[in-house]
Order: structure tokens, then C-alpha cells, then sequence
């Protein structure tokens, strides 16, 4: 049996508790322990982006972070992202776009584009894919959703 | 990998070197090597699991006579919008630039990095043209005591360092270089950034005149740690910095490094890029 | 809807040609949908796998009783334990768990069920196999040796599959030859790499049908598998599919885990789940076909191919799977992509302890393009002709019948190559980089043009080659669309909504697709060949036109005017000389259900198209359409590291005609990314049958910063067989981008690199050792 830890910490705006293996990593907590399955497994590595989520305002790959190191700290996942109605322009760009094929790495690319467009309001197209340089996507080579959202790039606030 | 007894997350230098005398302890700062090492394998996690992110003396960028010290938790984006780093190290803010992806580089620390020791390790090139010192914190005698080593007689290997057991990284620190001084990064790669280096070539020297003195030339993944190339060095040290010099340079460079056959490209390969790269980076040392 | 809310008039309009968002892309950007991996039944169980530690071995012992006894495991079984498994795969050679023998790493010994998968990864620690080695077979060029080790005792010499094909005489072809020339060419191991790895979730329930959560492509094909597999009634299996994480071809077959899971659910009674890691992923899912070929191609002084020849080598690993099949689809190409009088055609795939290989999108057309196109550039710099002009000379014309039997009712070859060209400059630009070679500096430009020829209209290589739709209308002119087509990631849910759409007159988010349940929707052979769209298609708008038959003859009936003089516009029946509004759509449908008739509106239809099985010889109509595209492509060599950079693509693609203009494009982006990563960045390594890079940080896939500018141009041919006169489009986009992107290295360089991948590495070797030359 593994050592278990309490933690608290803030998830999508709500205070939350949990107990988790010491080892566990925070994407499994988020899907096994929260029940939150918008968060992907990809690749378990931090290689493909598709586990990403915001902690303190900025983003990382919940596949390589220990659970236990949410203590203390405010996560935000494509769930939390999706019900803020600020993060509806970027959603709604890269349905219009096309930039939606199978949609596994999607929860990723919005969590971490909407993040770009945070730290760069009016990012051009060299910019976003740099941005997005740690999220693979398979089906759509990309261009539909560099295009969705430079099409937001200077026009929203990003979800934080 | 689940044979941790205990965890432990102090909040004061203090008190993590005193549990860090009690021995068997892993240390988890991003947790971005951690993890997926642990989890792979490749790393077996020790009894006692030690969360140092809470340690507030191990942050913060700072100048000081003449030395900047970087906190150890301090993360790769931390350096990279870091404009002191920017205007007093930028060779090192050029390194960040190259380092993974932006979700890694918001978790990963510097201090972590230079634990990792990776053949390969994208900050490590620029630290050691930088002339850099790790500052090791630990309780050897009953009181916290701190000591400083060059960062190129602290890795031993790949994957090893020679922190003592009962001993933390606190800081990394990189004396403000000189008047005229120029160094560049360059890493192989077809991505801007996500690769782990086939090879990679930071140089840097103060170039007056058109001379290049006080010259530091590093090479990633190329030998079991990454390394300084002495004979890159002497080929630069006094000279015009020509298309001479640095084709010159640029075949020490490709004499003078070990490297080894793996997945990622063969001996020969890493060779003819070191060439290839130490060359292209001393260009742009010579155009900036 | 009310009547005084509609407008007087409507005019005709139709969503065909338009920009149409995939009706659940909402969904996936806000992470609501629930791929396999989110699907959790209560009481399930969770399944691992153990593989063989050897590669090649006979197994002495297997000892599970340690991993038995750990707290928490149901049930560990081996080979011993389903002495009824039968064999799988494509030549039933492939036991799902490995009793006697282990031929590769990838082979399953053993497999638990327990309740965590840090409970199941413990016990397979827990397992203990004894091996005796035995030689190992991993070079195909060997298997055929004496004395090469044999790998299956059934298949003494080592042949999994032999295919030859002819027409004409080659002999006769080389004799009237001016130019022969002849080369080896070798294509690698590639992998799916599908954003989710794979997985499935089998429940018994206590009458013992069984339900299956799987992402297979062909659930119609995978319950009769199954059915014999564990020797039940195919009716009582049922397969619902969860939205996919990516298919590409790569669940075209049954593999081990499947009937493993199935094995593991039956002896515990408890749904059991059982996906991958991503790196049980790269190594234990089906590759590419890697192929060495031989292509010998001869042409006469004023421009005419007169013959080609073809030998491949195919090495079908361990087990044979549908990568042993792609020589059906290669000799396609050999034969008929440009005008050849003669060919022929031999493939041998023998056995290895080598990953196998399955189908992945292109299916052997990749590998047969890049050879192919290759010597197109060669054969045109010989006679000293331009090599556009070369191929539009041999291009062939719409109605023309090649010698294998494919007719070609509408073919855009010729304006694939003019657009691609014209819209790139091809011409002028590989004349200037020609010129370029010899001056100063390292970094060389180059372009490079192919064009591919593919199924269009699905291949008729089961008995059949249709698919089934049920359609109904409720009361308020809700559609609800049950097609046996699979959703892949690709849009057809929407592109079939859409003719739906423009047959009924109603509104896109009036209409609801039910694809995803055999227990629902009709039969379809499954998603492959680049058939969905075709004949998905064409069922789907043959059960819409049922419906508005019917319901215009009802509305005739009530408006005295005859079912031609009426039309159905935005829900609205209309009178269609004018558009003017006669009454809502769903007010006759509550009309003819309430009447004394009482009757609904729900319509069936079966579309099986006109295409024909291949005799013997692999000759016939197979398909219904082809479909034809041209890429060129600029890349950028850095001569000092070999590093080649794709600037630009112009693609030009004979789709017949476009749907839905975002879905199309989507697909062509993302095949000619896929083609980009084969080319240029992936390659999956085995060395001695072992994967050397299971893993993303080593398998590199293309990244958004590498992506090339695309210009992308469609060429509608209007096939009259195509679902308003469209045809398939899945697979053509990545198939000639290798093609085009060697012929633009050698156009920047001079060197003809005729191995893939063109990684770093090999270009440079491959440059310098020109040099040396």
C-alpha cells in the first residue's frame, strides 16, 4: 500500500480536498480520484501536450506532476476553462475553423492556446505555433487551428 | 516505485538540509525529470520523498557584487522573462528559449536541470561558458553551511553530480562577465525548441578589436556530462575572430569530442555537427 | 414552428461546396466527449498485458501463481487457459495468447484482470516465463535463406504471401525501350501515432451476449471475427463505438488485446478494460508496411513509358496482418498511374521476428509513389525532357480503361498537374535551383512534383462493398440519420448530414447521426479505402430521396399540385417554380402520422456500389471513382547538416467535387503533415525486432512551428457515380508527398536519396557521400 497524502487546493475556482499516494501524478488524480476526464493521457512523458492544465496561472503537464505537489496551489482544467464564457471566442474559432478533427488533443491546445493568447495578446501566427510547439495533433497538421486562433489573437481575454 | 514512507515538504532551507542528514531522501522540485524517470524505472524513488518547491530561500533571480545568484526553483520561463537575465546572461536566456516546450518550461527548474545532469542538458552548456558555480546548502556539522563548486567539477556523469548526499543545490551562481563579452547557444535540431540535443555549442569570449580573449567554448552531448572543449579554447584565445580562426576553431571542436553512437545520432554525425555548429555559432559571436 | 413566423418566399440554397463546422467539434473543444479511455462501468475490471521478454523463443514454463495470490487480481491467463482461442489476422497464423512459441516482442504470454492497473502492472511483475532461445530471423533479405530459422512450422519456407501481377509483355516493353533504368528503393517502419492509444472494454451479460466498447473501423466485420473467435452467435455480439482518438487504418484488423479482454470478461463475469501506455502503443500497435522494391521503368525517346517492372520484399513480421495485403493497392499504382502499355508485378512478405505491419492510410500507395515518381524524374532527365511535360504526356484522360481493368469515367490528372504546377511555378523555380546548385553557400532550394492515383469510390474486395442507412422523421422534422459508417475523426457524420440536408430541405442542427451501434445502425463493410463519403454518401441520399418522395407525394395530396412542382426548403414545403411557402415540413408530418392512415416517414436504402471484384489475375473495375492529386513541394536542404526544411506545398486534388469545403481542406492539411513526418521526421526504429524509440521524445512527430505554407487547390470532375459528384479524399493527401519531397531534394542538391526516412542524418551522409563520388 502507498504512503497517502491530504491535499487542498483550488480547482477550477472550487476549494477542494483530496488524498492521494504520494506518487501519484496530477493527471491521474485529476481523472481517477476527481472524476474530470477532459484532461487526456498521451503519453505519460510530458512529450504531446494533451494532459495540459493551468496551475497558478500558468500551464504545464499535469502527466508529469506529482499530485501531491497541488497542495496549496489553483488548478484550472478544460472543464474549468470551458464554463468561463471568456474562453467562448477561442472555442468557438477553432469549431469554425475546423481546426476539430478527432478532438483528443483538443482540450490541450485550448488550455494552452488560451494561455499564449494570455502571455500574447496579439500574437501572430509564429508566435502561437511556438506556443503550441509541446501539443502533437495527428489529424489536422495543425493550420486550421493556428488560424483559429490567431483569428482571436487581439479580439479576447483570455480564460485565466 | 511506491516505496516511499514518508513525505516531507519543508518551507525553510533549515529544515529541509535537516531532513536531508537523516539520508535516503529523493528530492522533487518541478518533478518534470522526477516523474516520468520514476515511473519508467529508471529512477527508484527513496523512503523519504522531499517537496522543496516551498522553500522560499531557494528562489528569486538576484545581482549582487558583481555575481548574479539563481535560485534553484527558479523555472526555465522564470529565466527566459527574466530581464536581468536577458541584459546580463542573455547566452543563458537564448539556452531557455531552446528548452522543451512552454508547459515544461513553466515547471522545470534550473536547479532540477543541473541535478538531472543529462549529457545533453540544454541549460548546462551556457552555465559552464558562463563560468558558473552551483551553491550547495547542507547540515554536515549541526549547522547550516553552504559551499560553493564549479559547475564543471560538480557533474561526474550522466545522471550524476557530486552533491553530497546531505546536501541541497540552493543556487546556481554566474559571475557578471566582463566588459565586451559575447556568447552564443546553439542546439542542433530540426524543432526550435522540443528536441533533446543531439548536440549543442555555446561559446562565448570578449571580442575587442576584433580579438576574442577570455574565451569559453561548451559541448552538449558529447561526452558523459556536458563539457568545456580546452582545445576549441586555445584555437580562439588571442585571435581574430576570421573566417580562420573560426574554421580552425571549429575542426578543434570536432578533434577534441568524444562522442558516443545512440538513438538519437552516431558518433561520427555528432562529430561533423559539432563542426557544422560551432562554426555557425561563432559566426553569429563575430556578426552580433 | 409557426406559420407567421417563416418567411413568404424561400429561394434555393444548399449547404454543398460550404464551410460546414463537424457537428461535434463543440463538444470536443469544451473536453466533454468521452473517448474509450473516459468510459468507466461500474464493477470493471482492468486489464494488463505481459509480453514476450524474448524475441525469439520457445516458451518452457509459465508460472502464474504468485500474480494469482496478489491481493486484488481476478484472473491471470495464458494460452493454457483458452485452449478454444483460434487464431486471428488476415491468414489466421496469429494466436492471441502464445502458448508454445514467442516470435517477437510484441507477443502476449500472459494477461491479468484486476482491480487497478497499478494492481495488474504489479502482477505481470509477479509472472515468471522460462525461454529456451531460439535464432533469431530480423534481416527479410535472410528469410529465405538455408538454414534461415522457420517461424512458422506450417510455412517451411518462410512466405507468408506471394502476389504477381501482369498485363502486356515487359519483355516486349524493354525491348521497345530507349531508356531503361533501374533502381532498389527502401520505405520504413512508420507508426499510427494516434493522439489515444488504443483500447477496448468487453462486458458478458448474464445471458452471455457480449457488448463491446471498441474503436474498431469495421464493427460489422469485427462481430463476425468475434463470433468465430469465441464460437458464438454473431448475434449476440454487440460493438458500440466511442468517439475515436484517431484511426488512420490502424483498427482495420483485430489484434491480440481484443480477443485477450474478451477471454479475461468471460472468466471473471465483470466488464474488464484494457488500453495501452504509449509505449505499448508504439511497440505493439501495427506499423507501416516497410518494403524494399525494385523498379525497373523504360520509355521510348519521344516520351512514352513502355514498361515498368516490380519486385518487393515485404517483411511481414512475426504474424500476418493487412500489411501483407499492400501490394493489392501497389500494383494499382504500377499499373495505371500515367500511361504504361506493360507491367508486371511481384511481391513476396515473408516471415521475421520483426513488428508486423497493418494498414495505415495509403496502404502501400506511399511506398509504390515514391518509387514510382522518382523514376518519372529520372526517365524525363535522361531524354532531357521537363519532367511536368514528361508526365502530362503520359497522363490519361477521362473514359480511359487501364490494362488492369480500372476505368477511369472522370480523371483531373492533367488538370491536378497543370494547377499544382502553374500555382507554384514549378517550372521556372526548378530551373533557377538547378542554376543555383553550383553557387555560393549551404543552403540549397529545391521543388519537387508527384501525383498519386487512389480509390475514390471504395474497392470492392469483400463481397460487398455497401453500406445500409435507416432514416426517420419525427413529428417536428427532427432527422435522425443511422448510418453504418463509422466516424473516424474525419467529418463524415457531417458531410452525410449535409446530403441529408440538401435532399430534405432542413437545417443541419435538425439532424442527428446515430453511427456508433451494430445493434442499431445497418451494415456497412467499414472505414477504409477512402470509400465513406462515396458510398456512405450515396446511401444516405438514397434513403433521403425515399423520404422525399414520399413525403412530397403527401404533400401533394393536401396542396393540388403534383410531387414535381413541389420542393422542401428550411423545413418548409414550397411550391418550387417560385419558393413560395405552402406550410411548415412538420405539420405534414403530424398530418400523415395522425391521419386515418397514421404513417411515418422512415426510409431505408442500400448502396452497394458499381464497381466489381478483381478476377485472378487482380484485374476489374474495382472501385466506383478514382481519385487523382498532385503535390509540389519546396524544401530548403542545409547542406552543412542535412537538415531539410519543407517550405510550401501546393496541392491539387480531383476530389469530383468538395462537400464540405473546411472538412476537405482539413483532411488534405493533415494528410499532407502525415505525409511530411513519413518523409522527413519519423522514423520508428527497429533494430534485432526491438523498438528502440517507443516514445514521442525520440519518434518525432511533425510539430506545429515545422508545418510547411499550404496552397491548396480542388479540381471538381463531378463523378457521376458520387454523391453529388464527389469522391473519397481520406487517404490521397499524404500519398505523394515522400515522392515530391525526394525529387525536390534532388532538384536542390543533385542527389537522389532513394531510402527513406530523410532525416538529418542520412541526407547528409547521403550528400556527402555523393560528393565523394
Amino acid at each position: 500500500m502507498s504512503l497517502t497524502r491530504e491535499i487542498r487546493f483550488t480547482l477550477n475556482g472550487v476549494e477542494r480536498r483530496a488524498s492521494v499516494p504520494v506518487t501519484m501524478s496530477t493527471l491521474t488524480m485529476l481523472r481517477d480520484v476527481l472524476r474530470l476526464s477532459g484532461t487526456k493521457y498521451g503519453c505519460g512523458e510530458g512529450e504531446c501536450g494533451a494532459c495540459t492544465i493551468l496551475v497558478d496561472g500558468v500551464t504545464a503537464n499535469s502527466c508529469i506532476m506529482f499530485a501531491v505537489d497541488c497542495d496549496g496551489r489553483s488548478l484550472t482544467t478544460i472543464e474549468g476553462i470551458a464554463a468561463d464564457p471568456a474562453s467562448k471566442p477561442l472555442r468557438d474559432a477553432l469549431v469554425e475553423h475546423g481546426g476539430v478533427q478527432c478532438g483528443f488533443c483538443t482540450p490541450g491546445m485550448v488550455v494552452q492556446a488560451s494561455h499564449v493568447l494570455h502571455k500574447h495578446p496579439h500574437a501572430d501566427p509564429e508566435t502561437i505555433k511556438r506556443g503550441l510547439e509541446g501539443n502533437l495533433c495527428r489529424c489536422t497538421g495543425y493550420k486550421k487551428i493556428v488560424d483559429a486562433v490567431a483569428s482571436v489573437a487581439g479580439t479576447m481575454e483570455a480564460a485565466q | 516505485m511506491t516505496d516511499v514512507q514518508r513525505y516531507e515538504a519543508p518551507t525553510t532551507l533549515e529544515a529541509a538540509a535537516e531532513i536531508l542528514k537523516g539520508g535516503d531522501v529523493t528530492i522533487l522540485a518541478g518533478g518534470t525529470d522526477l516523474m516520468p524517470q520514476s515511473e519508467a524505472g529508471r529512477i527508484r524513488l527513496k523512503p523519504v520523498l522531499m517537496n522543496i518547491r516551498r522553500v522560499a530561500e531557494l528562489r528569486g533571480i538576484e545581482k549582487t557584487d558583481g555575481m548574479v545568484r539563481i535560485g534553484a526553483l527558479t523555472t526555465i520561463t522564470e529565466i527566459l522573462e527574466s530581464d536581468l537575465i536577458r541584459d546580463t546572461l542573455p547566452v543563458l536566456a537564448e539556452a531557455a528559449d531552446r528548452f522543451a516546450s512552454g508547459q515544461i518550461r513553466n515547471m522545470g527548474t534550473i536547479g532540477g536541470n543541473i541535478c538531472n545532469a543529462s549529457p545533453a542538458g540544454d541549460t548546462l552548456v551556457p552555465l559552464l561558458v558562463l563560468n558558473a558555480e552551483v551553491e550547495l546548502a547542507g547540515k554536515p556539522n549541526g549547522h547550516l553551511a553552504t559551499r560553493r563548486v564549479a559547475l564543471a567539477d560538480f557533474l561526474a556523469g550522466p545522471g550524476r553530480t557530486r552533491r553530497e548526499a546531505h546536501e541541497l543545490l540552493a543556487a546556481v551562481v554566474v559571475p557578471v562577465p566582463p566588459e565586451g563579452f559575447r556568447a552564443r547557444f546553439a542546439k542542433f535540431g530540426t524543432r526550435p525548441a522540443l528536441d533533446i540535443s543531439a548536440v549543442s555549442v555555446a561559446v562565448g569570449g570578449v571580442l575587442h578589436g576584433g580579438v576574442f580573449t577570455d574565451v569559453r567554448a561548451a559541448f552538449g552531448a558529447v561526452a558523459p556530462t556536458p563539457i568545456r572543449g580546452p582545445a576549441t579554447e586555445a584555437a580562439l584565445e588571442g585571435k581574430r575572430l576570421d573566417d580562420a580562426t573560426i574554421e580552425a576553431a571549429a575542426q578543434a571542436a570536432h578533434d577534441e569530442v568524444r562522442p558516443i553512437d545512440d538513438v538519437r545520432a552516431s558518433a561520427w554525425y555528432r562529430r561533423e555537427m559539432i563542426h557544422s555548429l560551432t562554426r555557425k555559432v561563432l559566426s553569429h559571436v563575430a556578426d552580433a | 414552428m409557426s406559420t407567421a413566423t417563416i418567411a413568404a418566399t424561400i429561394a434555393k440554397d444548399s449547404l454543398i461546396g460550404k464551410r460546414i463546422p463537424k457537428m461535434d467539434a463543440p463538444e470536443k473543444a469544451s473536453g466533454k466527449t468521452r473517448y474509450i479511455h473516459d468510459i468507466n462501468l461500474p464493477g470493471q475490471l482492468h486489464a494488463k498485458i505481459l509480453r514476450s521478454a524474448r524475441l525469439h523463443a520457445r516458451i518452457l514454463s509459465i508460472d502464474t501463481s504468485k500474480a494469482l495470490a496478489l491481493p486484488g487480481v481476478h484472473a491471470v491467463i495464458t494460452a493454457a487457459d483458452v485452449p478454444e482461442q483460434r487464431p486471428i489476422g488476415v491468414k489466421k497464423d496469429h494466436l492471441s495468447l502464445k502458448g508454445d512459441r514467442v516470435r517477437s516482442y510484441r507477443d502476449e504470454i500472459a494477461a491479468v484482470a484486476a482491480e487497478s492497473v497499478e494492481i495488474a502492472e504489479e502482477a505481470l511483475k509477479l509472472i515468471e516465463v522460462a525461454y529456451e532461445d531460439l535464432p533469431p530471423l530480423t534481416d527479410p533479405r535472410d528469410a529465405r535463406s538455408p538454414g534461415a530459422p522457420v517461424l512458422h512450422d506450417a510455412v517451411p519456407d518462410n512466405v507468408a504471401m506471394t502476389f504477381e501481377y501482369a498485363n502486356g509483355d515487359v519483355a516486349e516493353g524493354e525491348a521497345e525501350s530507349d531508356v531503361v533504368i533501374e533502381d532498389e528503393f527502401s520505405l520504413h517502419y512508420v507508426t499510427h501515432c494516434c493522439m489515444g492509444v488504443s483500447g477496448i472494454i468487453a462486458e458478458f451479460d448474464p445471458s452471455g451476449n457480449l457488448t463491446l466498447h471498441s474503436n474498431t473501423q469495421v464493427p460489422f466485420l469485427h462481430k463476425r471475427e468475434f463470433a468465430d473467435l469465441l464460437d458464438i452467435d454473431p448475434g449476440r455480439i454487440r460493438i458500440i463505438q466511442p468517439p475515436i482518438g484517431g484511426g488512420f487504418g490502424s483498427k482495420l484488423d483485430i489484434y491480440p488485446f481484443e480477443p485477450i479482454c474478451v477471454f479475461l470478461a468471460k472468466r471473471t463475469g465483470r466488464p474488464v478494460k484494457l488500453v495501452f501506455t504509449r509505449e505499448e502503443e508504439f511497440m505493439a500497435s501495427p506499423t507501416r508496411q516497410p518494403v524494399i522494391l525494385t523498379l525497373r521503368s523504360g520509355v521510348k525517346k519521344d516520351g512514352t513509358l513502355t514498361f515498368r517492372s516490380v519486385r518487393t520484399l515485404h517483411d511481414n513480421g512475426a504474424y500476418t496482418s493487412w500489411g501483407a495485403t499492400t501490394p493489392f493497392v501497389m500494383m494499382q499504382t504500377f499499373s495505371s498511374l500515367y500511361r504504361v502499355p506493360h507491367c508486371d508485378y511481384r511481391t513476396e512478405a515473408v516471415y521475421t521476428n520483426n513488428p508486423y505491419a497493418g494498414s495505415f492510410r495509403g496502404y502501400g500507395n506511399l511506398q509504390a509513389t515514391f518509387a514510382l515518381e522518382q523514376h518519372m524524374d529520372k526517365l524525363a532527365d535522361a531524354l532531357g525532357i521537363d519532367p511536368l511535360e514528361f508526365r502530362l504526356k503520359n497522363a490519361q484522360e477521362p473514359g480511359e480503361v487501364t490494362p488492369q481493368g480500372m476505368n477511369f469515367k472522370t480523371c483531373g490528372l492533367k488538370e491536378c498537374l497543370t494547377t499544382a504546377a502553374e500555382s507554384s511555378g514549378y517550372r521556372e523555380k526548378r530551373r533557377q535551383h538547378i542554376a543555383e546548385r553550383s553557387a555560393p553557400g549551404s543552403v540549397k532550394r529545391g521543388v519537387g512534383i508527384a501525383s498519386m492515383l487512389h480509390v475514390g469510390g471504395g474497392a470492392k474486395i469483400y463481397p460487398s462493398d455497401g453500406c445500409g442507412t435507416i432514416l426517420k422523421l419525427d413529428d417536428f422534422a427532427h432527422v435522425t440519420l443511422m448510418t453504418g459508417a463509422s466516424e473516424i475523426g474525419q467529418g463524415s457524420e457531417t458531410v452525410l448530414a449535409q446530403l441529408v440536408c440538401e435532399e430534405l430541405g432542413v437545417p443541419l442542427d435538425a439532424v442527428t447521426v446515430v453511427n456508433n451501434d451494430t445493434d442499431i445502425t445497418p451494415w456497412d463493410v467499414g472505414v477504409h479505402a477512402s470509400r465513406t463519403t462515396f458510398i456512405a454518401g450515396n446511401s444516405a441520399i438514397g434513403a433521403a430521396r425515399k423520404a422525399r418522395d414520399k413525403i412530397l407525394h403527401a404533400a401533394a395530396k393536401v396542396t393540388n399540385l403534383t410531387a414535381e412542382q413541389l420542393d422542401l426548403r428550411r423545413g418548409c414545403i414550397v411550391r418550387a417554380e417560385d419558393g413560395q411557402v405552402l406550410m411548415p415540413l412538420a405539420k405534414l408530418l403530424r398530418s400523415l402520422h395522425f391521419s386515418d392512415k397514421a404513417d411515418l416517414v422512415i426510409t431505408t436504402h442500400y448502396y452497394e456500389p458499381p464497381s466489381q471484384h478483381q478476377d485472378r489475375q487482380f484485374k476489374g473495375d474495382v472501385s466506383a471513382a478514382y481519385a487523382w492529386a498532385t503535390q509540389v513541394v519546396e524544401v530548403e536542404v542545409d547542406t552543412d547538416t542535412g537538415i531539410v526544411r519543407l517550405l510550401k506545398v501546393w496541392a491539387a486534388h480531383d476530389v469530383g467535387r468538395v462537400l464540405n469545403r473546411l472538412g476537405i481542406e482539413g483532411q488534405i492539411e493533415g494528410g499532407i503533415v502525415m505525409g511530411q513526418g513519413y518523409a522527413l521526421t519519423e522514423d520508428l526504429m527497429v533494430e534485432n525486432g526491438r523498438c528502440r524509440n517507443p516514445n514521442f521524445r525520440d519518434y518525432k512527430l511533425v510539430t506545429a512551428p515545422e508545418i510547411p505554407e499550404m496552397d491548396i487547390r480542388f479540381i471538381e470532375t463531378m463523378d457521376g457515380e458520387g454523391p453529388q459528384g464527389a469522391k473519397g479524399v481520406g487517404e490521397a493527401p499524404a500519398i505523394c508527398m515522400a515522392a515530391a519531397v525526394a525529387n525536390a531534394i534532388e532538384n536542390a542538391t543533385g542527389v537522389r536519396i532513394t531510402s527513406l526516412p530523410f532525416t538529418p542524418e542520412r541526407v547528409y551522409r547521403a550528400l556527402k557521400e555523393a560528393r565523394h563520388d
